[in-house]
């Protein structure tokens, strides 16, 4: 079997608390995206996605450490480089697409310069080259009058050209892995299609692997090749994007997808009523979803599932999956 | 019966130089006692400033508000007594539209007190409004800091409801909420508007929310309404560029499900300075010919839907009738109805 590009195997990121137990944003992640594919990882605010992401480029912000397991990248394990070593790495390698283009971009720099730093940081290349370098990657993330553009600042721009100035910084030096965190969000939906279809297609062009976190799992159906839902820091359903949907399943899997159903019926059968739900915080001991689980049985909250392999290549943490009527 | 008739709104904001944001251009609609118009667009198409002229919130630039018929405007304002309480609003972001300091009852029951009702009479009203939408009254003494974003958001809704209007006018309410607290909030509006018969001028960009929750649409784009019809319809047989252009957006979360279009929409919405005087569309548009530089007269495609575009004939030759949201929900029921499971028959046994 091939390399992956990025393995993540039983990763474990803690975040020291005052007086008390460290607060564990990831727990026995694994994770593994082949050459060229496109994992969806789908979750609500608070659940590890974001963790996830600065936890693959090694960035896990101090006092919050990784406390075990391992990120590798191409085979190579990211924790035994120095930070010299991942400079090399980051944004050169892998890259992260985040939302808030506008924040990310320096107000004081033009465009040209912010997408040429990198490259001229990574590459050595400069002067007339790197402008038309840079100008080639403008026209790729389709901004129309390139050259003029090269010299606008940010605040210039509106927010669907500053989201594929992003693109083109995180693109710019042909990295085999981009992590595209909720990078999407704030678009309006006309703009965020085009966006989407814009990075699916320049992915498939340089052969760049994409770990696309998203609040929104609707964009999963139309835009990976596998998806992923976490809850808790945890795994919690993983398959091919045909599979997931046609067979979701996770019992939190169901409720997310319930969430667009208008069958109150079914609503109310999936999303347990009101504020305990949306109050419940992952449980410690047992399955971290027991809380707000319609389904949940004494077992659940006193056994920890495991991730099992219920379909081929779907699977599933869950001690009773869902099953359908044939 | 007509309860809201908007004719030809016009709102433009002056921004020095002798130009102007034109916001609204030449808008009407109405809206009949008893049921939903939604307002869908993208940011800037207008759809909030449209909200706020029809509760005289901004006076408009030009064009006719007609609450039962009469003009309103000039004297008669939401601040009149005759109509006071009869049109409510409903704000996008819970947390920010609750007074921090006041604990809810009491911002539930304001609208009462605006009223002039007794005492007596504010409570009777803050308890039955919380009763309606399922506030359990022992959290009426409570500050909002202290609920969740969904028990805040129904907050907003009591005190909209407490004084009994007959139109709300809810702004992107579940746009802030996360799945499964907007799936509450959305029933809780049908509910309400089944017990009340209220009104609701609904704004939202959320198209499958729209779908469920709306008798009409009116499709939005730089201020103009490019296209207005009952929703099934609207849905399943889009006329308008624009409108094909975003429904064929909508990712719906199953992936044989995305409305296949050879009508893509390129760029951005553009400034709404100084507009050109044509189709608002025609520089994004991929069907755009030299006719479109004027603009198209509205015309009526079916009953209840007409449609501003010259190529409307074309549109509707090159889309499929389908409402992928209809089949959406039929897939979904399908493939989310639970049976019981092996494991779990084991584990009783």
């Amino acid at each position: 079997m091939t390399t992956p590009v990025l393995a993540v195997e039983g990763l474990d990121v803690e975040f020291p608390s005052y007086g008390e137990a460290p607060v564990r944003a990831l727990h026995g992640l694994d994770l593994s995206i082949g050459e060229q594919e496109i994992v969806g990882l789908v979750g609500e605010s608070g659940s590890g996605k974001t963790t996830l992401a600065r936890a693959i480029m090694q960035l896990v912000p101090p006092p919050g450490r990784i406390s075990q397991g391992s990120v590798s990248f191409e085979g190579r394990d990211l924790s035994k480089l120095d930070e010299e070593q991942l400079r090399t790495l980051r944004g050169r390698a892998m890259s992260m697409v985040i939302a808030n283009p506008r924040s990310e971009l320096n107000p004081l720099l033009t465009v040209g310069q912010q997408i040429g730093n990198i490259l001229k940081y990574h590459t050595g290349c400069k002067g007339r080259e790197l402008r038309e370098r840079v100008i080639e990657m403008l026209k790729e993330v389709r901004i129309p009058d390139p050259e003029r553009r090269y010299d606008a600042f940010p605040h210039e721009l509106s927010g669907g050209m500053a989201q594929r100035v992003v693109m083109a910084i995180a693109l710019i030096c042909n990295p085999r892995l981009v992590i595209s965190d909720d990078a999407t969000s704030g678009l309006d939906v006309t703009v965020q299609a085009q966006v989407l279809e814009l990075l699916k297609r320049l992915a498939e062009r340089h052969r760049t692997a994409m770990l696309f976190i998203t609040r929104d799992i609707g964009i999963t159906a139309h835009f990976c090749d596998r998806v992923a839902i976490i809850y808790g820091g945890e795994i919690m359903e993983i398959a091919t994007r045909a599979r997931f949907f046609a067979n979701p399943m996770h019992p939190y899997s169901v409720l997310l997808l319930a969430a667009f159903s208008h069958n109150p019926k079914l609503r109310s059968y999936w999303l347990k009523e009101g504020e305990a739900a949306a109050e419940a915080r992952p449980a410690e001991t047992g399955c971290p979803f027991a809380p707000r689980c319609v389904r949940v049985r004494e077992h659940c909250r006193s056994v920890h599932p495991e991730l099992r392999e219920l379909e081929a290549g779907h699977h599933v943490r869950c001690h009773f999956p869902v099953e359908r009527r044939a | 019966m007509t309860l809201l008739d908007v004719k030809n709104l016009v709102q433009h904001f002056p921004t020095g130089r002798g130009k102007a944001v034109q916001a609204v251009n030449g808008v009407d609609f109405t809206v009949d006692a008893g049921e939903t118009l939604a307002l869908v667009g993208e940011s800037g198409s207008g759809k909030t400033t449209i909200g706020r002229c029809v509760l005289g919130l901004i006076q408009p630039t030009g064009g006719s508000i007609l609450f039962h018929g009469e003009p309103m405007g000039g004297r008669r304002t939401l601040r009149s007594p005759e109509l006071r309480g009869r049109m409510q609003l409903v704000f996008q972001e819970p947390a920010e539209s609750l007074d921090p300091r006041i604990v809810v009852g009491r911002t539930i029951g304001e609208p009462m007190a605006a009223l002039g009702a007794s005492r007596a009479d504010r409570e009777k009203a803050v308890r039955l409004a919380a009763q309606r939408v399922g506030l359990p009254e022992r959290l009426l003494g409570s500050y909002p800091a202290e609920l969740s974003m969904g028990l805040q958001q129904r907050v907003g809704i009591a005190r909209a409801v407490v004084s009994r209007p007959e139109l709300i006018v809810l702004d992107e309410p579940t746009s802030a909420l996360d799945p499964s607290a907007r799936a509450e909030i959305i029933d809780l509006l049908i509910r309400l508007q089944k017990e009340l018969g209220t009104a609701y001028l609904f704004i939202s960009h959320d198209l499958s929310t729209v779908r469920y929750l709306s008798h009409r649409v009116a499709v939005l784009y730089l201020g103009s309404i490019v296209e207005q019809g009952p929703s099934a319809e609207l849905f399943a047989a889009p006329r308008h560029p624009y409108s094909v252009g975003l429904l064929a957006s909508v990712l719906l979360p199953n992936p044989e499900l995305r409305r296949e279009s050879t009508i893509r929409l390129e760029g951005e919405i553009p400034s709404p300075i100084d507009l050109p005087p044509g189709c608002p569309l025609e520089g994004r548009c991929p069907l755009a010919i030299a006719r479109c530089r004027e603009m198209p007269p509205v015309e009526t495609v079916s009953p209840g839907h007409t449609v501003r575009c010259w190529r409307h004939a074309d549109v509707a030759q090159m889309e499929q009738a389908v409402d992928y949201f209809e089949r959406f929900q039929i897939e979904a029921e399908r493939i989310l109805t639970p049976a019981p499971s092996k494991q779990e028959e084991q584990w009783a046994n």
